[in-house]
């Protein structure tokens, strides 16, 4: 089996998406246990692409495909997982871009990351009123928020985000987490928000260590 | 043309401006607001910050149009004003222009990424850049397309100035640095991108935004050996810090000078600055440039 999983993690970190959906389906057919596969095989290989991109040996363009053939392998497995009851969901993550700030590419990448590392992620866009955040969090039951702010301008927006859980007295029911270009960890204290994340694999780290996973 | 005449003279350093987004949040411009539509409706602040810079010594400024371009000014619901915000932006740097001092028209990123990332193509890309070039072409005396994070980008934009005007062109894309070296994020190498602006019709080869000003230095000494071109650096001043709600860069100015410094040693042409720098950074430079 070692063998199979090496086989799925070399074809999602050669980008091999037609292989790596062979090996999906294959592992579907077969009656393999597919939350081993996805961990051993699926996880195994994202977290190389990950990895490699850390080191400046992938870019942009090689890190999204990755998520993306990780995240279509994803879309034929769960559903199969579900059949048998055995759930992969490791948390439930609502990501904006806050109000004023139209960037999105960041954002979209940690969204795209979170997924590929087996979270459930609400995705709402950029330029994103605090409000909504707030009442997509609530209705999502999202276990973490990420803020992302791209301008100085916008970051303020973050802290909002923050002070309308208090004022809600919200604040212990969900993690919040901020990301982009101009947030700092004094920035992250002064927020009193949970975390931050320099790149998109530490946005998976740091959702993973605050959830214990 | 002047610009011409400076490239020319071995002993000549041309200042350029500082940034425009921090000054401007400076003055109050709140979140979410597009810098360039302060064109149309604060145009006495745009004006005073040109200014600004020209009176501390910047021999060319660049026009208030980063993002004006019909796929930025989109994503606002501002691209049917992106006629009327150039316009303004040409009228607001000239009033203050000293004579002997130059017009730089801005050209950003369109903040569209191709596949696997975003979905724009570079016939979108050329398309936005011409509609933009077309509206500044008369009133400027030279081009900085700049902040460039995909070669691809750079040469659609390149096509559409060139296409278009004849007049000098700076192309300068942003960097970060990795384990390898330096490059975009979307994957090219500063050798790759310099390797190919050397065939392309541009006057000045440049870097700007993202590394601060010691990063750039060790960018120019890699760039200096691959190209003939002159080279222009616009360095960031290092990380912006909030606190209350005002923002502030952390890197003490001398520090920011004394990389400057350094860069014109080591064969920089054009020196200003990116994000964090101020009329104050410009006029610092400017009194190395004068004691040179």
């Amino acid at each position: 089996m070692q063998e199979f999983y090496n086989d799925i993690s070399t074809a999602i970190v050669n980008l091999d998406e037609e292989k790596a959906v062979e090996y999906a389906n294959k592992a579907i057919n077969e009656n393999l246990p597919l939350l081993e596969v996805i961990e051993k095989g699926f996880a195994a290989g994202i977290r190389k692409v990950g990895e490699l991109w850390e080191e400046g040996e992938f870019f942009l363009p090689e890190l999204m495909r990755g998520a993306q053939i990780m995240q279509n392998c994803l879309d034929l497995l769960i559903p199969h997982l579900e059949h048998i009851s055995e759930k992969i969901s490791r948390g439930t993550v609502v990501i904006a871009t806050i109000e004023g700030d139209i960037h999105s590419i960041g954002k979209t990448i940690v969204g795209t990351m979170l997924r590929a590392y087996g979270y459930r992620v609400y995705d709402l866009g950029a330029d994103v009123p605090v409000e909504r955040i707030v009442e997509k969090a609530i209705e999502k039951e999202a276990d973490v928020i990420g803020v992302s702010a791209l301008l100085t301008t916008t970051m303020v927006g973050q802290r909002r985000v923050i002070e309308l859980l208090q004022e809600k007295n919200l604040a212990s029911k969900f993690k919040v987490i901020l990301g982009g270009a101009p947030v700092t960890k004094a920035w992250t204290e002064e927020c009193n928000a949970d975390g931050f994340a320099e790149n998109a694999i530490d946005a998976v780290r740091l959702v993973n260590s605050l959830l214990n996973k | 043309m002047l610009f011409q005449d400076w490239l020319k003279d071995e002993a000549k350093i041309i200042l350029f401006d500082g940034a425009m987004g921090t000054e401007l949040i400076k003055r109050g411009l709140k979140p979410g607001k597009v810098p360039d539509l302060l064109n149309i409706e604060q145009p006495e602040i745009i004006s005073e910050i040109h200014k600004s810079y020209y009176d501390a010594g910047s021999e060319m400024c660049q026009t208030n149009t980063f993002g004006s371009t019909p796929m930025n000014l989109k994503r606002h619901n501002l691209e049917d004003r992106v006629e009327e915000i150039i316009e303004n932006a040409l009228k607001n740097i000239k009033k203050v222009r000293p004579s002997g001092c130059l017009i730089v028209g801005d050209i950003g990123p369109t903040g569209e990424f191709r596949p696997p990332v975003g979905k724009a193509n570079s016939e979108q890309w050329y398309s936005s850049f011409s509609t933009q070039t077309k509206l500044l072409e008369k009133g400027v005396d030279l081009w900085h397309i700049e902040t460039i994070s995909d070669l691809e980008e750079m040469l659609a934009a390149i096509k559409a100035v060139r296409d278009i005007s004849k007049k000098p062109l700076i192309a300068s894309l942003t960097y970060k640095k990795t384990k390898r070296g330096f490059f975009t994020i979307m994957g090219d190498s500063l050798e790759k991108c310099i390797e190919t602006l050397n065939n392309e019709k541009v006057d000045v080869i440049g870097a700007n935004c993202t590394l601060g000003s010691k990063d750039m230095l060790e960018l120019l000494k890699n760039a200096r050996n691959l190209t003939d071109k002159p080279i222009s650096v616009k360095p960031n001043a290092g990380q912006p810090i909030i606190k209350g709600d005002k923002t502030y860069y952390e890197q003490p100015i001398e520090n920011f000078v004394n990389d400057a410094r350094e860069m014109i040693e080591f064969g920089a042409k054009i020196v200003g600055g990116c994000c964090g720098t101020s009329p104050k950074t410009i006029m610092e430079i400017s009194k190395i440039i004068n004691g040179i």
